[in-house]
């Protein structure tokens, strides 16, 4: 084996690398936003407009990614929507992610005890300033392993991005195999590059775990208490 | 100040209050007491239309509360903002505490002055401040909620509700979530606010409590007011069979019990 | 941008390809089941190494994108000298990629289950296979039935991934169909409805299951 195409190729792996956090990133972003939102509607509107959304959730949770793809990339155009590979990829995401987020979000709310909107709505708050205020931060904390866990499985969506030709990891390693007839260095080298992202974003997850849930088990007073020996030192 | 006229609630097919009458007056403390079941909860929580009542009125300080009349006679759901507007001067305080775990104990009290009163933070927190004095809980201010004793929290949940200086303050059965130990401090703070002339409506079991702070006392069973009057009439001289026995029960436990008497659960 | 005839004309094919969907994504599964056992006994064994092997195994599979996966074996097994169909390639694939998430499932249906069963079972003489096969298994997949079902819902929606090595299950029958037609929203709307029929009714047969199970253990 050679691994010399890949130092070779290095400056298009790299942006192929890029590309990948890159439709990564922003699918998560556009996915988390979209989910809050269904999920918000969801849990206020009547019975109709939940219905729509029940269906749009059933079907999306029902198609492979791939051919939501197909859809919106080759299917578009003939609805006058006309997006480039990469545009494609980050709707493509957003929109399959959105139903998967919608029903963290939506298993998040449910999970914290009525009472705690009853006594903020008793206080005068609004409906908006209890989501905001009382609970999604609460919810966030809640469900940061789901959601971690959702957007380490949206990581390992990207390679199908390759498919509808969007230059990511995936699309530009296996072009540079087939130019070089380096397959298995280079599908090796995807191998372990998408193994250790997934890696990384899962131990990302249980850092950020650790920091977001210290409210409900360690009190700002003891943090306080460390302060003065920390300084005597 | 508060007042409900010919009140009914149904939860589908089983009607839980019905033609309910009562008016509270400036600085009166009202006690509710009732079997299990028999409604309590259910006709504080319509006072603050967290039910939304089906027949009848409630009134806060004359103001219709939840409902609006439309052009047509017929009354229509208030729009959320007139809603918090009739009820701005209304308290609650919950059996859960229902405290923000989220937020330290000055944040929970700040909160709603902040977002619902528009203060300025140093305003806010100092008003804050001295609400969770006059409850004792001034030194636990930087503290979370789940690190307290019940007790703490429901003193906190208490200064969360006053910080907002409402005119009136419900209590649904603020004590029973607590071990025995930890009631009577809570009660004292309740005490202490009846004394300083706050109108309450308070759901107990707590007959001590209701025997020496309250002006009136209301037996509530199966959805009706039974009866009603001082504490110390309703108490000695029950009219109804219903309420003898309740009493009767109630006196029963705690004598088999012997411990300190109920009836003196809150020190002078 | 829809032409009836054409879709009517198309539809013996769409069916073809949602049968060869459904016949791969079944052997895959239960060669998958048959590794899924086999890793989740690594994973729950007594040896340190063999726990390991298991371990890795689950977070290998699971860690590496689908795709990836499959093209590897399309590309690699020919380098070996191995020139298999591309039929057993892809049921190849998903099999070693659903057999690392059916041993969690698996593990976590075994690890529910009473500690005091399996030892009246030893108790009475019964071999650790037995208890396995006899005791541990049968309860084990009535518990994760529902998850099972979900995993099945899963393998199909994969299964379109084998659409890129040239297999005309249904995603690369619609593909195919599109391309010669130029009715691109038209077919992979059809493949998208097809692919509701089946993955729904198993939604909801999964959601029966659980609230049979749910019922029968309150
Ligand atoms: N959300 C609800 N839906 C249906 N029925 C309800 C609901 N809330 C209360 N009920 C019923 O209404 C009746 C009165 O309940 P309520 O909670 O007001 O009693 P309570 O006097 O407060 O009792 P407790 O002393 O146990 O708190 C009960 O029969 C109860 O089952
Ligand atoms: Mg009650």
């Amino acid at each position: 084996m050679d691994f010399t195409v890949l130092t070779d190729h290095a400056s298009e792996i790299g942006s192929g690398f890029l590309v990948t956090l890159w439709t990564w990133g922003g699918g998560v972003l556009a996915g988390v936003i979209a989910g809050l939102v269904i999920a918000v509607i969801q849990l206020s509107a009547g019975p109709w407009v939940r219905g729509v959304l029940r269906c749009y959730i059933e079907v999306i949770r029902a198609t492979p990614f791939l051919v939501q793809l197909f859809l919106l990339y080759y299917g578009g155009p003939s609805l006058g929507l006309s997006l480039s590979p990469m545009t494609a990829g980050l709707v493509g995401l957003g929109i399959y992610g959105s139903v998967y987020f919608a029903e963290i979000f939506r298993t998040g709310f449910t999970s914290i005890p009525r009472g705690q909107q009853e006594a903020a709505a008793m206080l005068g708050m609004t409906a908006w300033q209890i989501i905001w205020r009382v609970q999604i931060p609460q919810m966030l904390v809640l469900i940061l392993p789901a959601l971690v866990n959702f957007t380490t499985i949206l990581g390992k969506e990207t390679p199908v991005l390759s498919i509808i030709t969007v230059p990511e990891l995936t699309f530009v390693l296996t072009g540079v195999g087939a130019e070089t007839f380096a397959y298995v260095e280079t599908l090796l080298a995807l191998c372990v590059g998408y193994f250790l992202l997934a890696e990384l974003c899962s131990r990302l997850g249980q850092w950020l775990e650790r920091r977001a849930s210290r409210y409900l088990t360690q009190g700002v007073q003891q943090r306080r208490a460390l302060k003065p020996r920390e300084s005597a030192a | 100040m508060l007042e409900a006229r010919g009140m009914s609630k149904r939860f589908g097919e089983h009607t839980v209050l019905q033609d309910i009458n009562l008016s509270i007056q400036r600085s009166e403390v009202v006690c509710l007491i009732g079997p299990s079941g028999s409604g309590k909860s259910t006709l504080l929580r319509s006072l603050a239309f967290l039910e939304n009542y089906d027949d009848g009125e409630v009134f806060v300080e004359g103001e219709l509360l939840g409902y609006d009349r439309a052009s047509d006679g017929r009354r229509v759901r208030s729009r959320p903002s007139r809603l918090s507007d009739v009820r701005r001067n209304m308290g609650m305080v919950f059996q859960q505490f229902n405290l923000w775990p989220h937020l330290s104990v000055l944040e929970n009290v700040m909160e709603a002055l902040l977002r619902v009163r528009g203060m300025k933070k140093d305003a806010a927190r100092r008003l804050a401040l001295a609400t969770l004095e006059k409850v004792g809980l001034a030194e636990k201010a930087d503290a979370w909620p789940n690190r307290l004793s019940g007790g703490q929290q429901q003193r906190v949940a208490i200064a969360r509700s006053l910080a907002m200086s409402p005119a009136i303050m419900l209590f649904d059965e603020p004590t029973s979530a607590l071990d025995p130990e930890l009631v009577g401090e809570v009660l004292q703070v309740m005490r202490q606010l009846a004394e300083e002339g706050m109108t309450m409506v308070v759901v107990t079991h707590e007959m001590g409590f209701a025997a020496r702070v309250a002006d009136r006392v209301l037996f509530l069973d199966q959805g009706h007011i039974v009866e009603q009057g001082p504490p110390m009439t309703l108490f000695k001289n029950p009219q109804s069979p219903r309420l003898a026995q309740f009493l009767g029960n109630y006196l029963e436990r705690n004598s088999l019990f012997e411990a300190a008497p109920a009836l003196n659960r809150v020190d002078d | 941008m829809f032409d009836l005839a054409l879709l009517v004309q198309g539809l013996p094919l769409l069916l073809a390809g949602l049968w060869n969907t459904v016949w791969l994504s079944a052997c895959g599964l239960a060669l998958g089941f048959l590794i899924g056992i086999g890793v989740c006994s690594l994973k729950l064994s007594e040896r340190g190494a063999l726990r390991r092997l298991g371990g890795a195994y689950i977070s290998v599979f699971r860690g590496i994108p689908l795709l990836i996966q499959l093209l590897f074996i399309y590309y690699l097994l020919p380098r070996l000298g191995l020139d298999v169909p591309a039929w057993v390639a892809a049921i190849a694939g998903l099999a070693l990629c659903s057999g690392a998430y059916l041993a969690e499932i698996l593990r976590g249906g075994l690890l529910t289950l009473p500690v005091g069963q399996v030892e009246a079972a030893r108790l009475l003489g019964l071999s650790g296979r037995t208890t396995l096969t006899r005791i541990k298994l049968p309860q084990a997949l009535r518990a994760t039935l529902p998850a099972l079902l979900n995993e099945v819902i899963l393998l199909i929606k994969a299964s379109s991934l084998i659409s890129a090595v040239g297999l005309a299950e249904l995603t690369r029958t619609a593909q195919n169909l599109a391309a010669s037609s130029f009715l691109q929203l038209q077919f992979y709307l059809a493949a998208a409805v097809l692919y509701c029929v089946v993955n729904i009714s198993l939604a909801l047969l999964a959601g029966r299951l659980e609230r049979r199970f749910a019922k029968g253990r309150a």
